[in-house]
């Protein structure tokens, strides 16, 4: 569910919760295609019943041209060479996965009719029939085990940066006889269906082998729902509706993909009604796009968590108490209130509501200066005085938090706090070299986590191997690899949750506010805005009266 | 000297230069903090991911085996594969190139156009109301910031007036010629006016600020040299002492500025580009600048610093035509 006019947060959050808890699979067995599946304690349903649905209501047969405008065009049309979201958003309109995900972020079946585990460490994907891809070619299981080596293999194709997106699977193979693959994990991997919910486009073996690694970036061949017609790097991509697809032909005749850097410039294209989504809407924007009469606000919670790390081997970041007086001493819901317009959530935990393993017990720490100051002075570090860096313009509105931060810490008698601004590219190389050491001691970063699933934001971010980590806690790091070979749900749940309590009350980071996906758009469209940051012209259609 | 000689020795110097545009690119990304394989790979990547992706982009070479490879590369008109997009670098710049050139000569041309009569009309009415005039508009064009004035452009002729489009770049100039020529259909040229006339007007805004300034004041010092009082005593008429003879002079420096200035447009309009969403090559550069992108980022210089020495032989084959004496 969307943050429509005239729907609050409050009211999304109450009936995307209960859904989205649901949204993370682990030890899974899936059933045939079309039909409802039962996934150990959860159930899903094919994206084609869904949609089947909206469909009804729209206009297929008219002309329902639509223009996407980002803040950045796709680095790549090719959807396993890159990491970025305004790629995902632009290839996945050409390109699909075996599993994929619905509005609220609950798993569906795109081209896999079924899934099981075999055993520990295998898992089998039922491929779908009468798939063809855009070239009109079949899809095949050779298709798919390749597309899944393509990115885990190093020496298939390419080294793809998506390699550690499927994290702990090790290769793919077709099972004799029947049409399926299977997917060999290194473990049991508990959430290697989430995983493929969320990662992982199936591309043509032979289009792929036949086309040099250029040609494969700015042409596509996928079985979704759009072909693409024309490609100018960094100035457009348009797609037509393909109408050979495996489910109904979309509502959306033809698709542009454009980018405007500048919000304003987004902004302004919306309300002359030259594009008909655009992202990012600045909070200022907020009103005049509401008001503007043609045009409207849809917002989501993201699967983004912006935060505060505190290296914690240095004074006086060492203390827990210290870390914990920098939580209280922040006043959240000021930032968000002030700072995001009312778009962003409070967090207490690294693992956002609605994600797999969310402690609902654990809340935000209340912001309360006095206990702050009396938690400084009993850590030892009264009078620290200690630098906050942050990226700049990276997140929405990151300076103007960071300063919001540091402002609040600064206004403790005994804490002194400033605010160093840095380019991403410099801070993302330090915090990345795999020296803990090079790393600034108190920063700002934000982190998306599109699997749903706790364990992809706390083992690279909170465990003593992390790639991206500034804490080690040798209780969270056995708890953690606990949970990663729990195949039973409700086990690994609770084991989640228990680790999500530790690092509330360790305080590693201090907890910032979960980042919305705001996004423009024209009344003539109906659509929501997703929980995975990714926008489905699939999903959208002609609104009642337009 | 001859002129073809004087031009060749301006071509080979060009040469040179490049080629230290080049080299101190190439030993900037030594220097400069951060790591491409940053925006490769995921944050989150392991060792080993990174360090293939290092192999496969080339980065674990001596840096004395990359300017090599890189030199004999460029010199087959190669620039390597953007890091980002896997796409060769000299494609993804050279389709910026037009929306780039477009945008300088038009902004040149709103600046020449304004400029010169403005200047000239305010030196030669000295104190009286059009000088006045004349002035203030230089003195606020210099004042107003790029990214204001582009904006406030918008939001009065495009959102409140809706007289031109917010942003982006229509039809190009070549393919609108092609269809008036072919077709006798004026559509795409009015597409590509109504386009590039805000953000045409937002980056000449300033340099016509700057001409009307330089040409005023140069236009005051001709005007009172002199070779013009004698003319007026000879009887000259005063159209012809004015725009013969005071204004040739005049347009020396105005030249010179104007082509450093076309210079730095090609190169640097970044926040007009960033305001209208226009596809330059300035925003590319500042794009792969942030990404640590560097065949890209050597490619736009280069092509940037060889835009430089083509509009400087120009301006000093237009030096050499107004003022023979240059070539001497």
């Amino acid at each position: 569910m969307a943050h429509d006019e005239g729907a609050s947060r409050r009211t999304f959050l109450k009936a995307a919760g209960t859904a989205a808890a649901t949204a993370s699979v682990a030890g899974c067995t899936g059933g045939g295609g079309g039909q409802q599946t039962t996934t150990g304690t959860e159930t899903t349903t094919t994206e084609a019943e869904t949609e089947t649905e909206t469909t009804e209501s729209g206009d297929a047969s008219g002309e329902f041209p639509v223009t996407i405008t980002q803040g950045q065009m796709p680095t790549t049309l090719d959807p396993q060479n890159h990491r970025s979201t305004p790629t995902d958003n632009v290839v996945l309109h050409a390109y699909e996965g075996l599993l994929g995900r619905d509005q609220k972020g609950k798993i569906v079946q795109k081209l896999a009719t079924g899934y099981e585990r075999q055993e520990p460490g295998r898992v089998r994907f039922q491929i779908r029939e009468g798939v063809t891809f855009h070239n009109g070619d079949q899809l095949t299981p050779e298709d798919v085990a390749f597309s899944i080596n393509r990115i885990v293999k190093q020496d298939v194709s390419i080294a793809s940066p998506q390699a550690d997106q499927l994290a702990g699977v090790t290769g793919a193979e077709v099972v004799d006889g029947q049409r399926a693959v299977d997917v060999m994990s290194d473990g049991v991997n508990p959430i290697v269906f989430s995983l493929f919910a969320t990662y992982c486009d199936i591309m043509q073996k032979s289009w792929v082998e036949g086309r040099s690694k250029s040609e494969i970036a700015q042409q596509m061949n996928g079985t979704g729902p759009f072909k693409l017609e024309e490609y100018q790097s960094n100035v457009k991509v348009e797609f037509s509706r393909y109408e050979d697809y495996w489910r109904e032909p979309a509502a959306v005749t033809s698709l542009t993909f454009r980018a405007a850097k500048e919000s304003s410039t987004r902004v302004n294209q919306l309300l002359e009604g030259e594009s008909d989504v655009i992202v990012n809407v600045p909070p200022q924007a907020i009103s005049r796009v509401k008001n503007n009469g043609s045009t409207r606000i849809s917002a989501a919670p993201s699967t983004r968590i912006i935060y505060n790390a505190m290296k914690y081997n240095v004074e006086p970041f060492s203390s827990p108490k210290f870390r914990r007086a920098m939580n209280h001493a922040v006043n959240l819901e000021s930032i968000i209130e002030n700072v995001l317009s009312g778009f962003a959530d409070p967090t207490g935990q690294p693992t956002l509501e609605g994600f797999f393993g969310y402690n609902s017990d654990v809340n935000p720490f209340p912001h309360n200066k006095s206990k702050a100051e009396q938690l400084v002075e009993e850590s030892g570090h009264a009078g620290a005085s200690i630098t906050l860096h942050t990226p700049v313009g990276r997140y929405l509105k990151d300076v103007e938090i960071a300063q919001a931060v540091a402002n609040q810490i600064d206004q403790l008698s005994n804490v002194s706090c400033s605010v160093k601004q840095r380019e991403f590219a410099t801070l993302a190389g330090e915090l990345t070299d795999g020296n803990l050491e090079t790393s600034p001691d108190f920063y700002l970063i934000g982190w998306g986590n599109a699997t749903f699933d706790a364990s992809q934001t706390i083992i690279p971010l909170l465990t003593t191997d992390g790639a991206l980590s500034s804490y080690s806690n040798e209780q969270v790091d056995q708890q953690m690899n606990q949970a990663q070979s729990q195949a039973d749900e409700s086990q690994r749940d609770q084991t989640l949750q228990q680790v999500n309590k530790t690092l509330h009350d360790q305080a590693p980071w201090i907890y910032l506010n979960r980042q919305y996906s705001v996004y423009g758009v024209q009344n003539r469209v109906k659509w929501q805005a997703r929980r995975d940051e990714r926008i489905d012209a699939y999903a959208m259609e002609p609104a009642e009266g337009q | 000297m001859s002129m073809g000689r004087f031009l060749l020795k301006r071509s080979v110097q060009g040469v040179f230069v490049v080629w230290g545009v080049v080299t101190a690119v190439f030993a900037l990304r030594y220097v400069t903090p951060g790591n491409p394989i940053t925006f490769v790979a995921p944050l989150d990547a392991g060792q080993e991911l990174r360090e293939q992706i290092a192999r496969e982009l080339g980065l674990n070479r001596p840096f004395y085996v990359q300017y090599f490879d890189y030199l004999v590369s460029l010199l087959q008109g190669d620039m390597g594969y953007s890091y980002i997009q896997g796409i060769e670098a000299s494609k993804l710049i050279f389709a910026r190139l037009p929306a780039t050139v477009e945008l300088a000569v038009a902004a040149s041309v709103v600046a020449v156009v304004l400029s010169i009569p403005l200047g000239v009309v305010s030196a030669t009415r000295r104190h009286e109301p059009a000088d006045y005039a004349a002035t203030s508009f230089s003195l606020v064009g210099i004042s107003t910031p790029n990214f204001w004035l582009g904006i406030m452009l918008v939001l009065v002729l495009s959102v409140q007036f809706g007289l031109f489009p917010t942003s982006r770049r229509g039809i190009g100039l070549a393919p609108a010629i092609g269809m008036l020529v072919t077709q006798f259909d004026f559509s795409g040229l009015v597409n590509w006016l109504a386009h590039i006339t805000l953000p045409a007007i937002t980056l000449g805004t300033y340099f016509t600020a700057l001409i009307t300034r330089l040409t005023r004041s140069g236009m005051l010092d001709e005007l009172g040299k002199p070779y013009v009082r004698a003319s007026r005593a000879k009887g000259l008429p005063e159209t012809l002492v004015r725009y013969k003879h005071a204004l040739r002079n005049t347009l020396i420096p105005v030249i010179t500025v104007l082509g450093l200035q076309l210079g730095t447009l090609i190169g640097g309009a970044v926040i007009t580009e960033a305001v209208f969403a226009w596809p330059g090559l300035g925003t590319l550069l500042i794009d792969a600048i942030n990404a640590r992108d560097w065949p890209l980022i050597q490619g736009s210089l280069i092509v940037i610093g060889t835009g430089f020495v083509l509009i400087n032989i120009f301006v000093d084959a237009l030096y050499a035509y107004i003022n023979p004496q240059v070539v001497h």
